[in-house]
């Protein structure tokens, strides 16, 4: 196992609160994997992001007991080169942009110029993140005049430039329309395709059920599971601990109980037709 | 409170950095409004004395200066006031330091010496390179006065003196009121955001 | 050929003097300014008004006029000019002092008061008038590259650029929020203490959206690798447009010619 980054007994707390917002979490996590958070509102999903990315405390003080390893090192040793190792994307669009760029093909050359990548190659790395997230045609825009859907896109390009093999990506539909969502997680799949380590919070569940490898479920601060993402989705038991679980998970979960037998528990509708089908065509025989 | 050690690099983090444009915007968007809303005040150091509370004298004073150049870009005459707007943050943030701004008469005090000392650093320069009168405002009521014989220094302090009270009383209660909206955990991470924050027993 | 972004996002100027390095624009307002308080110290007329400087302006009109920046140039300058014209009338007219050397009915204009207007007024209308020059032949995003290549530390160049932004973006916001607050029923006429109370719903929720973007904003830049130690690139770069040795020597022999001239006529 090629294990990328891990949290060793890491307990962490906001400044001035006495519960943590993190306890007792163990966690390892494998280099290429794609793994889906979820969780309850408060439950520890985005500090777990922020823990990851090293925000937590730097940024946010607060208290931190327990270690964050980034490739065997501890996460503070890395200084403002992190970046080019985890890249962040969080929830909304409009303050992920530089805010000193007037053309988003400047807006995506920020990261690289900031690292001191020479100017001939720049052009060519930003055009390939450009047409890879779909925003080729906004090149010449302002970052100002766009939509949600496309700063995000914007976003998403800024930091994939910087070429990461690890991407913390925090709920970053919750602000757009069904149409930037698509073009989000299109992105995503394309990431998903080119086997970076992906850590994706998000509330549709759906799409979780889509891209994940594995998922972890989050609850007041405690990570309470950690499997192989068919396993998680498919236990209607956590539904009690206030998850939101695939719809096809439950229609399979009720046709079973009514005597329809299928071979496994849907999770993605591509599954649930396939697993009914089957079902069906052996009850017809 | 014991007294806490402070440092020019400590106090312009990551954070004051990126308030300090903000800062600049506030005080431009001040203006803008009081001159909008026709009040016979500048209102343009709002940003100014915001940065101040939270980021101390140093980021202040370049808040309130870089507002200067800034503007000057527009109108030139503008970049003779930068020692007024730089000396309105330092001011402001030294008092915020030592605390001055929490008991009530503390606080008159406080508010008493910024407009003291925005207006001496002013008139000088109103005086000397304009002749007392820059066409804004309050100019009209100061020409007035000088046209009936009063001596310019009189004139210029008479009339600055009541309004840039009343502007530094509106601008502090703004900069009050949104303080007391900001979370805790968002305020500990300004460099004098602790002051503020009052303790959950 | 097509060209590519990085050539697309340069700024090339046809006019020479318009597009000279802005270093040396820079250059010609310091001189520009040290020879107006030159001129301004000779004092013409048997009263001795400082005359010279008058003319002088011209010079700020003619660059104006061949950067073929006149039209942005005036509608600066109209602000500028406002305030020349107070002070000048107040002085004139206002201001006692001196002999007095004209007189209409009531209306005075005296020998102390006509000295500092046009002193005053003038000053103001040159040293204004060839910033407005360098600032309107200019764009922001060359000011901040200049103050880059002359050393100014990427932070600093990053807090001067965003102050502009956020300039437009919160007059922008500000806007928003006011006319919101109108159709909740905030008055915006009325009389002072209504106008006062009015400013309060508008700048306060505008501050405070500001403050946290800010917070978040902060991450951003650290995604993006602000805090990295080490050489930054430059995709944006600025270009002389070859006239800048002329400009040079053409500024500072006329400010030598008006220093030595002056100190003949003082000598004299």
């Amino acid at each position: 196992m090629d294990i990328v980054m891990e949290c060793k007994d890491v307990t962490y707390s906001y400044p001035l609160t006495k519960k943590p917002a993190i306890k007792n979490l163990n966690l390892k996590l494998e280099r290429g994997k794609f793994y889906g958070v979820i969780g309850e509102n408060g439950s520890g999903k985005t500090t777990l992001c922020a823990l990851l990315r090293g925000f937590a405390p730097s940024f946010y003080k607060g208290e931190l007991q327990g270690e964050v390893l980034l490739e065997g090192k501890n996460i503070n040793e890395y200084g403002g080169e992190i970046a080019a190792k985890i890249g962040f994307v969080f929830q909304n669009p409009f303050t992920q942009i530089s805010g000193i760029k007037d053309t988003v093909f400047e807006e995506v050359s920020y990261g690289l110029e900031n690292f001191g990548v020479p100017a001939e190659k720049i052009e060519k790395r930003v055009i390939d993140v450009m047409k890879m997230t779909n925003i080729e045609t906004l090149a010449e825009k302002s970052p100002f005049e766009l939509s949600g859907g496309q700063m995000q896109r914007v976003a998403l390009a800024s930091v994939i430039v910087l070429e990461p093999d690890i991407l913390i990506i925090d709920e970053p539909t919750s602000q757009l329309d069904p149409e930037g969502t698509e073009s989000v997680f299109s992105i995503i799949e394309t990431l998903k395709e080119k086997k970076k380590t992906i850590i994706l919070v998000e509330h549709k569940i759906d799409l979780i059920a889509e891209y994940a490898d594995e998922v972890l479920v989050f609850k007041e601060g405690t990570m309470i599971a950690f499997r192989r993402k068919q396993e998680i989705l498919s236990d209607l038991s956590f539904l009690e601990q206030g998850v939101t679980l695939p719809q096809v998970a439950i229609l399979g979960r009720k046709l079973q109980e009514r005597g329809l037998g299928l071979s496994a528990i849907p999770v993605t509708e591509k599954q649930a037709v396939e697993v009914i089908a089957e079902a069906l065509q052996e009850r017809n025989k | 409170m014991e007294g806490k050690k402070y440092s020019i690099k400590e106090d312009f983090s990551m954070l004051a950095l990126l308030i300090i444009p903000v800062g600049v915007a506030v005080n431009f968007v001040g203006g803008q409004l009081a001159s909008l809303l026709k009040l016979p005040m500048y209102l343009d150091a709002i940003g100014t004395i915001f940065a101040s509370l939270l980021c101390g004298p140093w980021v202040g004073a370049v808040t309130g200066g870089l507002t200067n150049v800034v503007t000057g870009i527009a109108n030139p005459v503008n970049f003779a006031f930068i020692p007024v707007n730089v000396i309105v943050g330092l001011v402001t943030g030294f008092l915020a330091r030592r605390q001055m701004f929490q008991v009530w008469w503390k606080w008159i005090i406080s508010i008493l010496i910024m407009a003291a000392v925005s207006i001496v650093v002013s008139a000088p320069i109103v005086v000397l390179m304009f002749g007392g009168v820059t066409g804004g405002g309050t100019s009209i009521i100061t020409a007035a006065a000088m046209a009936a014989g009063a001596n310019i220094w009189a004139a210029f302090f008479g009339t600055e003196g009541v309004f840039t009270v009343l502007d530094r009383v509106i601008s502090f209660l703004i900069c009050w009121a949104v303080i007391k909206v900001i979370p805790a955990r968002t305020l500990i991470k300004f460099g004098c955001g602790s002051n503020y924050i009052k303790e959950k027993k | 050929m097509e060209k590519s972004y990085t050539e697309k996002i340069q700024i090339h100027k046809a006019n020479k003097l318009a597009g000279l390095h802005p270093a040396t624009k820079f250059l010609v307002v310091i001189l520009y300014s040290v020879c107006t308080f030159v001129l301004s110290s000779i004092k013409l007329t048997k009263i001795g008004l400082p005359l010279a400087i008058i003319p002088w302006f011209l010079v700020v009109l003619v660059l104006c006029a061949v950067s073929g920046a006149m039209k942005k140039c005036i509608k600066a300058l109209k602000a500028v000019a406002f305030i020349a014209l107070v002070i000048f009338l107040v002085q004139t007219f206002i201001v006692p002092g001196g002999e007095v050397l004209v007189r209409f009915g009531f209306i005075r204009i005296c020998e102390k008061g006509l000295k500092t207007a046009i002193s005053l007024s003038f000053l103001i209308l040159n040293i204004a008038g060839i910033f407005v020059w360098f600032f309107q032949t200019t764009e922001n995003k060359e000011i901040a590259r200049a103050l880059e290549e002359s050393g100014l530390n990427y932070k600093a160049t990053y807090v001067f650029i965003s102050s502009l932004q956020m300039i437009n973006v919160l007059s922008g916001n500000s806007k928003t929020i006011m006319n919101a607050q109108r159709a909740r029923g905030v008055e915006t006429e009325g009389n002072m203490l209504v106008r006062a109370k009015a400013f309060f719903p508008t700048l306060v929720p505008l501050v405070l959206g500001a403050l946290i973007g800010s917070e978040e904003r902060v991450l951003t830049l650290e995604a993006r690798g602000f805090s990295m130690e080490g050489k930054k690139t430059h995709l944006f770069n600025l270009e002389k447009s070859g006239a800048e040795g002329t400009m040079k020597i053409t500024a500072i022999l006329v400010t030598v010619l008006i220093v030595i001239g002056r100190a003949a006529l003082w000598i004299l």
